[in-house]
């Protein structure tokens, strides 16, 4: 429940300072505590400690007094992980003993691959240990990428190497790929995983070059797992992809572990060259596809149950039928509903969920018409709307018409005779036709339901 | 505001705070330094939300304020000024130097907009009063030996704690490790020390200094020299228990001149350039000697040799840059050096012990 206290009042503050200043000061912070006594906020070093304390004090107060909650006192303190700095306290330094820094030796003379055999890493390298496989929750739209993930933790660079997931925003690569990290940490500890975003790879090789820094080369390949996220950024910078190019190289030739992820199957990046493409298609590629109906629903569900909720099916019911595209709309929604309800005192009921979720939904354009849908759909194919609507019935403007016939009957629900009005159709059998093709389609064919989700995600940005 | 300085105290503050001043991060207020006045005296500081330093020098104060201005910009002005009164009044958002026939106005940023400066309770933490020598020492003995390696942040640090009523400073990055005893302690301490803040602590001394103040507490901790500060967070997480790597008896051990066994790695290491640093080093009780050999397969190769105190007879490989570095901060006339066996940890020290100082290398393999 702190959780979404919190979030609620991040929400507010965020409007209220330049982004600067938030994403310096309240990233990274929580609300660990809260009672009679006051509340406790979690701040990640001693100069957000000061600020929040000095600058900050009074504009959390108020924005908790419009929650409805007047904390005596407020408190920060430092979060830290695990143990840490101590002083004046007994001695023994390690109950908990890591495993020691083994000064390896290296295995020939050159100074180079020094570095490649050596410590393991202490903790993994980026690694968030909150994204589990327990806390993932599976449904059709997800299943392969879960199982697939699974066998990959199980055996690290031995089966799908490399891992390449995609899919729109929001649906859980991350959470997966980080899973994944974290399960072979657990499953065989020292094993160096290391995980990055590839515009974290991107600074950090610039940053090389600009100063002349050698080793970079070195860098990521002295481990034994490289998670790499939102692949797509690394597009059309030549000398980086040709760096990621080498270092991919040579983890996949020592049997190393390489997962990607990106919003686009590899084929469809553009400024990808063909040489990084063809190795991200060698091992499994798969996409994570929106979730359906019960999936969302048992999202919604875990994620209350995880805040101490129980939620009303009518509720979660509701929450999926009208949030359809996104996970983390759907933990927004979930989130402020749950705050709400607590900050009232009430119960987070469907009457509650429908007012509230009318400012989500009024927060961004909502109402499509079917013109839009026909011209988004026309605009993907690079055709003109008039083509789409005409009578033609070359291959390459049907597929397109069928698609909007689909679309218009998925995302707005018009009854079959109006569809086959809205593209100059008299006979509304052919709009049964067309919508029973494409969802058919979109079940064995990759590339329509690529195209499919393309468009709605366009219809819905 | 309105204030009068003299030029040399406020160009040597300003560049010394100046280094911490950052463009890096999304704050574009950490460009500035903030100028204060804090009763009869200027204080200048800078922050890059992991380290903070200020300094505070003397000024005529006719109306108290504060301002906040770009580093850069102003530590240049102001280096190149004449040995003369500077005059610092604040308009508005803007600054207005006079100093003889100088005058700049420098446009800045209101004050309330840059971060609080930490403080640390000095009641509740600890305290060690270090000799300036002896801090600089230290710390540059153990911070050679610190990782760059962001993926592994507990290495990126001196470690400082108590062992057995010491504080002792250790340092490793996984390939060599050191560690020096530097005061008597009463108190627990167990503290990773950022690589970055000791530099910037190191830079910040001048001679002249008496004593470096240490103050820590559980997340942070503070240097006071004279009338400057430098703040810093502390690296989260466990240091290795290293002390399990230190060999407890060594095979082979040499005790030789120190000047000698530098020559001798130097001249290796001319011709150890292609092989990545890579000498051999072979010890005889018979001759007495310690031979360095090393070959550049274009260039040709080399084998120096030193008189020395041998107890028996070995090889080992290491790296020409680790050995010269480690000779480099090791005091004393002569050193130990012991081994055993081309795998096991190498220990250099110097044979006077009152140096109270180690450093281990990993051999090559060869």
């Amino acid at each position: 429940m702190h959780h979404a206290l919190w979030q609620s009042v991040l929400g507010e503050i965020e409007l209220s300072v330049s982004h600067a200043t938030f994403t310096t000061w309240f990233k990274n912070t929580e609300l660990v505590d809260q009672n009679e006594s006051g509340i406790v906020i979690a701040v990640p070093n001693i100069f957000a400690k000061k600020q929040f304390e000095v600058k900050f004090n009074d504009q959390i107060k108020g924005v908790l007094a419009k929650n409805g909650i007047t904390p005596k006192h407020i408190t920060y303190t430092i979060t830290t992980t695990g143990k840490k700095t101590r002083i004046n306290r007994e001695t023994t330094i390690s109950q908990e003993s890591q495993t020691p820094e083994s000064l390896l030796p290296s295995s020939n003379q050159n100074v180079q691959s020094t570095y490649t055999q050596n410590a393991p890493l202490v903790g993994a390298g980026g690694l968030n240990p909150r994204y589990t496989f327990d806390n993932f929750i599976v449904g059709s739209s997800n299943d392969l990428a879960y199982t697939a993930s699974q066998a990959v933790a199980a055996n690290p660079g031995v089966k799908y190497n490399p891992l390449y997931l995609y899919g729109g925003v929001g649906l859980g690569k991350t959470h997966l790929m980080q899973a994944v990290g974290n399960e072979i940490v657990k499953l065989q500890p020292g094993t160096r995983v290391v995980y990055i975003s590839s515009e974290t790879f991107v600074n950090e090789f610039l940053d090389y070059v600009r100063f002349k820094k050698k080793g970079f080369s070195d860098k990521y390949r002295n481990i034994d797992v490289l998670i790499v996220d939102d692949m797509q950024f690394i597009a059309g910078k030549e000398q980086t992809q040709e760096q990621f190019f080498h270092t991919f190289n040579f983890l996949h030739q020592n049997n190393k572990q390489i997962i990607i992820s990106s919003d686009k199957p590899p084929k469809s990046i553009p400024t990808l060259t063909e040489r990084l493409r063809s190795r991200f298609e060698m091992g499994m590629t798969i996409d994570v596809q929106m979730p359906d109906f019960e999936t969302r629903c048992a999202i919604l569900s875990a994620k209350a149950a995880l805040s101490g909720v129980e939620l009303g099916q009518d509720t979660v019911e509701y929450l999926a039928t009208n949030i359809k595209t996104n996970i983390r709309e759907l933990e927004g929604a979930l989130n402020q509903l749950l705050a709400y309800a607590e900050m009232r005192g009430i119960a987070p009921d469907v009457s509650t969920a429908e007012g509230l979720l009318g400012n989500i939904r009024h927060s961004r354009p909502q109402h499509i018409t079917s013109k839009q849908i026909i011209e988004r759909t026309a605009k993907h194919f690079q055709l003109k709307v008039e083509e789409v609507c005409s009578a033609k019935r070359d291959k390459h403007i049907v597929v397109p018409r069928q698609i909007a016939m689909y679309l218009l009957r998925s995302e707005l629900h018009l009854s079959f005779p109006k569809i086959a009005g809205e593209l100059g159709r008299k006979d509304h059998t052919t709009a049964i036709h067309s919508v029973e093709k494409i969802e058919k389609a979109i079940k064995l064919d990759f590339l329509i339901r690529e195209q499919v989700a393309s468009i709605r995600e366009k219809l819905y940005a | 505001m309105e204030i009068t300085v003299t030029q040399e105290n406020f160009a040597r503050a300003l560049t010394a705070v100046g280094r911490v001043a950052s463009n890096k991060t999304q704050l574009p207020i950490l460009n500035n330094i903030l100028l204060r006045t804090d009763g009869n005296r200027l204080l200048v500081a800078a922050t890059n939300l992991e380290i903070a330093t200020t300094q505070y020098i003397g000024a005529k104060v006719v109306k108290p304020g504060a301002i906040t201005i770009p580093a850069r910009l102003i530590s240049e002005f102001i280096s190149s000024l004449p040995k003369e009164p500077v005059e610092l009044k604040v308009k508005g958002d803007n600054l207005h130097i006079n100093s003889g026939k100088y005058t700049s106005i420098i446009n800045g940023v209101i004050a309330d907009d840059f971060p609080e400066l930490p403080t640390i309770n000095e009641k509740s933490s600890i305290q060690y009063s270090i000799k300036t020598e002896d801090f600089k020492q230290a710390v540059s003995q153990t911070i050679i030996t610190t990782s760059s390696d962001s993926t592994r942040p507990v290495l990126t640090g001196v470690y400082w704690h108590s062992q057995d009523g010491q504080l002792v400073l250790a340092a490793t990055d996984g390939y060599r490790l050191s560690e020096r005893v530097l005061v008597e302690t009463k108190s627990e301490v167990s503290a990773i020390i950022p690589t970055q803040t000791l530099q910037e602590v190191l830079r910040t001394i001048v001679d002249g200094d008496d004593e470096v103040d240490v103050l820590f507490d559980e997340t942070q901790v503070r240097f006071r020299i004279n009338d400057a500060e430098i703040i810093s967070r502390l690296i989260d997480g466990n240091f290795p228990d290293y002390r399990q790597l230190v060999p407890k008896k060594s095979d082979n051990i040499v005790k030789i001149a120190k000047s000698d066994f530098m020559r001798i790695t130097k001249i290796a290491g001319l011709f150890a350039r292609e092989s990545g640093g890579s000498i051999t080093l072979t010890v005889s009780e018979e001759t007495k000697s310690l031979s360095i050999h090393s070959i550049a397969s274009q260039f040709g190769e080399n084998t120096s040799e030193a008189t020395a105190e041998v107890t028996g007879e070995g090889q080992v490989t290491l790296n020409s840059r680790y050995l010269t570095e480690a000779l480099g901060v090791i005091d004393g006339d002569e050193v130990e050096f012991s081994f055993s066996g081309k795998l096991s940890p190498c220990v250099l020290k110097s044979t006077d012990v009152k140096t109270n100082y180690y450093h281990i290398i990993m051999p090559l393999k060869s």
